[in-house]
């Protein structure tokens, strides 16, 4: 390495923790399908690369949400491809969450001591939906609006607290402007601060408990 | 070519691909409608309206990129001859006002005083009123905004 990178190196110590996050003995007949919470991983950051530029130009207000959409996606340099990278990659993170569940259920992976990382796992991957379906919202356009008014409309069935629960998703008895900006701070703030601790977690386990290879 | 040749040849390409990400971001930051200020000269009024000594304020309309803009504008004509001021107070920005009894530009926000000259008399202004370029073509006078 350069001596740049040396002298960071002894102050940083980087290597080291490199070395023990690459270096690991893992079993050697792995297939291609323990790839997919990798790719999960990857479309996570590729959200969070997005979303922070995303958030530069975005308005969450009922009168400017639905124009700084279109302004974004017509006449900010390569605004489309942020926000065309930011909706391709949700998707695709929560198609790769479906399949490294199948691939744990099939491989047994959620027997313990690994019981907890599938709780764990569990609940990242429903924050990952309201994730989506928060973010569905704040576009602000027709269908984003009637997704919400369904979707919130659903909440109202829970036994007993239904009401509650449907008015805390909407900030009042109508899907309006404070729904959206609830929707935007759960959006960018609460769920990725969760989805961040929960992951982490979910590594630690995989990384002291090891991959289980039994089939 | 061995695995690990292979494998360090991806680790290092990555870096091309995160490279071309922050350039990609920074080129997305920065504003796509930005571009220089220039100087617009915008008729006001001819030159024969012109007052034969003292102040006469301007309100004048222009457009820029298709926005109207409604602004206004001193002209002075002294001993000294012709000069033209902004009416930004250059305090706080409020605009000032001509006193014709006390012959001075009077702020109204924090009591800043300009003599007929723009230098400025008392209060808080730092600086004197701007004096804006104008231009005489064929009797029409012209001024230079900053737009």
């Amino acid at each position: 390495m350069g001596k740049l990178l040396d002298w960071l190196d002894s102050r940083f110590a980087l290597k080291r923790t490199h070395g023990r996050f690459l270096q690991r003995r893992i079993p050697s007949d792995l297939g291609y399908t323990y790839c997919f919470g990798g790719v999960a991983f990857t479309c996570f950051l590729m959200l969070a690369f997005s979303g922070f530029l995303l958030s530069l130009y975005y308005v969450p207000s009922e009168k400017d949400a639905y124009r700084s959409i279109v302004m974004i996606t017509n006449e900010v340099t390569l605004g489309w491809v942020v926000r065309g990278l930011h909706k391709w990659s949700a998707s695709l993170f929560i198609v790769s969450i479906m399949f490294h569940t199948i691939r744990v259920f099939v491989s047994k992976a959620y027997r313990p001591p690994r019981d907890l990382n599938w709780m764990v796992g569990v609940v990242a991957f429903v924050l990952a939906m309201f994730s989506g379906f928060t973010g569905y919202l704040l576009p602000w356009d027709q269908k984003a609006y009637w997704a919400t008014e369904v979707g919130t409309a659903m909440s109202q069935n829970v036994p007993f607290i239904g009401d509650y629960v449907m008015y805390a998703f909407r900030g009042g008895p109508e899907v309006g402007g404070v729904t959206l900006v609830r929707f935007y701070s759960f959006h960018m703030l609460y769920l990725p601060a969760s989805i961040s601790v929960l992951l982490w977690t979910h590594f630690h386990m995989v990384k002291r408990l090891g991959i289980s290879k039994n089939l | 070519m061995t695995r690990r040749d292979f494998l360090k040849g991806i680790i290092k390409s990555s870096f091309f691909l995160l490279a071309a990400g922050i350039f990609g971001a920074a080129w997305y930051i920065y504003p796509s409608n930005a571009r220089k200020r220039r100087t617009q000269y915008v008729y006001v009024l001819d030159e024969d309206e012109l007052p034969k000594r003292g102040v006469r304020k301007l309100e004048f309309k222009y457009s820029v990129d298709d926005n109207e803009i409604l602004n206004r504008a001193f002209i002075v004509v002294t001993e000294k001859g012709l000069t033209t001021f902004s009416p930004v107070c250059t305090h706080l920005g409020c605009y000032v006002n001509w006193d014709n009894n006390r012959k001075e530009f009077l702020c109204p926000c924090h009591g800043g005083r300009y003599s007929i000259y723009g230098a400025v008399i008392a209060g808080p202004p730092p600086k004197p009123l701007v004096r804006l370029p104008y231009k005489i073509e064929a009797g029409k006078i012209y001024l230079g905004i900053t737009v």
